[in-house]
């Protein structure tokens, strides 16, 4: 029984797609669907069957949690937003003020979707709101927007400091000052349809443990406030 | 015994097959109440969709008829080394997964592409991605017509007289029409629905480039009955083209009909 149950025990986890890269890195013998948040929501609200959700904001699971889709979530780590370039930086942009430019084609993440909301509240924070026009995509998800910018299609995009990292080399980095981050938590719950409810636990539980935050801070993630 | 055994099984697996391909078509219907349908006609991401819906597809099945009557005329009446290589590239997006059609189209026409264009991300990347998608569903189709067209008639058209062009309009366009109408009309309908290649290589925004598809998917995560709706629309659009394309005589009568749908 136990030998069997290890094999097969293998949890599917729904995770933001900014988890992608650190995830498997935290634990590789997890079955992992990364999209965006609001999409993995959408997926849960039809049935779809899952035992982990872990969200790039609160505010999802936390609805979730009220439709009594998903357990109590909780908040396992955090980040920050930045803003990329083609290392070719074809629209000559030196600081986010130069977003407004005519002419820019920004990528963004599309409303709703987690990083979505936080880019519109980092423009609206920095009075930026007339880059907004600028916008030629918005994107279903963070790692699309990341691709966009990364092969040099779009002038600038907005994702997360941990996605930077993984395409170094192809785009150049544009910090955001701190007054203007928006606060980004991201909550992991136990889906309520899981049928591996105990072992789904136990995962959230490691994921909040010593190791699994180390390497988390490790791929750049923030601490837990 | 066994021959009515045999009808069983052969009404059964009609049922299931039928049943199977219209089921999920019946379902969206089945949780969009007609009422809210009409309703999501006035949202204005339905009504910006359709309008980038129609106003792509019809640029890019100007584009498709354009070149791709003259492109399948050639391969059509002329034999010529390196023919069915042409005749299979041609053929190539058919099978090409969306995504790779959508990367190919980025690789080539993108601003790190190999024309370095800025294409990308505007109404026109609309354009090339559903020409791309659907133009060989048209140009097949065509193909099989103009091959179809007796050479005895064309011949005699020119021996009477009629200089290739004038061949060419009076002759064999009127022959080939039937099959060049249902291609028409099969690729209009794949090109409405295309999806994969637009949303690399066009983006999404609403009102820009922002096709029913696009919507459908964008929807899905924000609000499923609108998301719903549009399917609900799309099916609509599709099965009164593919309604039309029996009504018209000469696309019913045209023996290819069926070859160009894969």
């Amino acid at each position: 029984m136990t030998r069997f149950a290890a094999v097969n025990a293998a949890l599917t986890v729904f995770a933001a797609a900014s988890l992608t890269n650190v995830f498997p890195q935290i634990d590789a013998s997890q079955r992992y669907s990364f999209d965006g948040s609001n999409a993995l929501a959408a997926q849960l609200r039809q049935g779809a069957p899952a035992d982990v959700f872990a969200s790039a904001n609160v505010s999802i699971p936390e609805q979730l949690y009220a439709e009594g889709l998903v357990e109590k979530p909780v908040v396992f780590t955090r980040n920050a937003l930045i803003l990329i370039v083609p290392k070719s930086n074809p629209a000559h942009i030196h600081s986010v003020f130069d977003l407004s430019r005519s002419g820019v084609k920004l990528v963004v993440a599309a409303p709703g979707v987690p990083v979505g909301d936080y880019t519109r509240t980092v423009l609206h924070n920095l009075g930026l709101d007339s880059a907004l026009p600028n916008v030629v995509s918005n994107e279903t998800d963070v790692r699309e927007v990341l691709a966009k910018v990364a092969l040099g299609e779009a002038d600038a995009g907005f994702v997360y400091t941990t996605d930077a990292r993984t395409v170094r080399g192809k785009v150049a980095t544009i910090g955001i000052r701190w007054s203007a981050q928006p606060i980004v938590q991201y909550a992991v719950a136990v889906v309520a349809s899981s049928p591996h409810k105990a072992a789904a636990r136990a995962w959230v539980k490691r994921l909040l443990g010593k190791a699994a935050q180390k390497k988390l801070l490790a791929a750049g993630f923030l601490k837990i406030r | 015994m066994r021959r009515v055994a045999l009808a069983a099984v052969v009404f059964l697996a009609t049922f299931v097959a039928l049943g199977f391909l219209a089921f999920p078509v019946v379902a969206i219907f089945a949780r969009v109440p007609p009422g809210r349908l009409v309703g999501q006609l006035g949202n204005p991401v339905v009504t910006d969709a359709l309008l980038v819906s129609f106003k792509t597809t019809l640029a890019a099945q100007a584009l498709i008829l354009g070149l791709g009557t003259p492109a399948a005329y050639v391969l059509a009446s002329r034999r010529f080394r390196g023919r069915s290589l042409l005749v299979t590239l041609v053929e190539l997006p058919l099978v090409l997964p969306p995504a790779v059609a959508g990367l190919g189209l980025l690789a080539a026409f993108g601003r790190a592409g190999l024309l370095h264009t800025s294409i990308p991300f505007t109404q026109a990347a609309v354009v090339l991605a559903v020409a791309f998608v659907a133009s060989p569903l048209y140009v097949r189709a065509a193909l099989a017509a103009f091959e179809a067209v007796d050479v005895d008639v064309v011949a005699a058209s020119r021996t009477l007289g009629a200089g290739p062009v004038r061949t060419f309009f009076r002759v064999v366009l009127p022959l080939a029409r039937g099959g060049l109408v249902a291609g028409s009309a099969l690729a209009f309908a794949r090109g409405l629905g295309e999806f994969g290649a637009t949303i690399m290589f066009a983006g999404s925004l609403r009102g820009v480039t922002q096709t029913l598809p696009l919507a459908v998917y964008a929807e899905f995560d924000v609000n499923f009955d609108v998301a719903l709706s549009v399917s609900a629309l799309l099916v609509l659009i599709s099965a009164a083209l593919l309604v039309t394309l029996k009504w018209i005589p000469s696309a019913s009568t045209s023996r290819f009909r069926f070859a160009t749908s894969i």
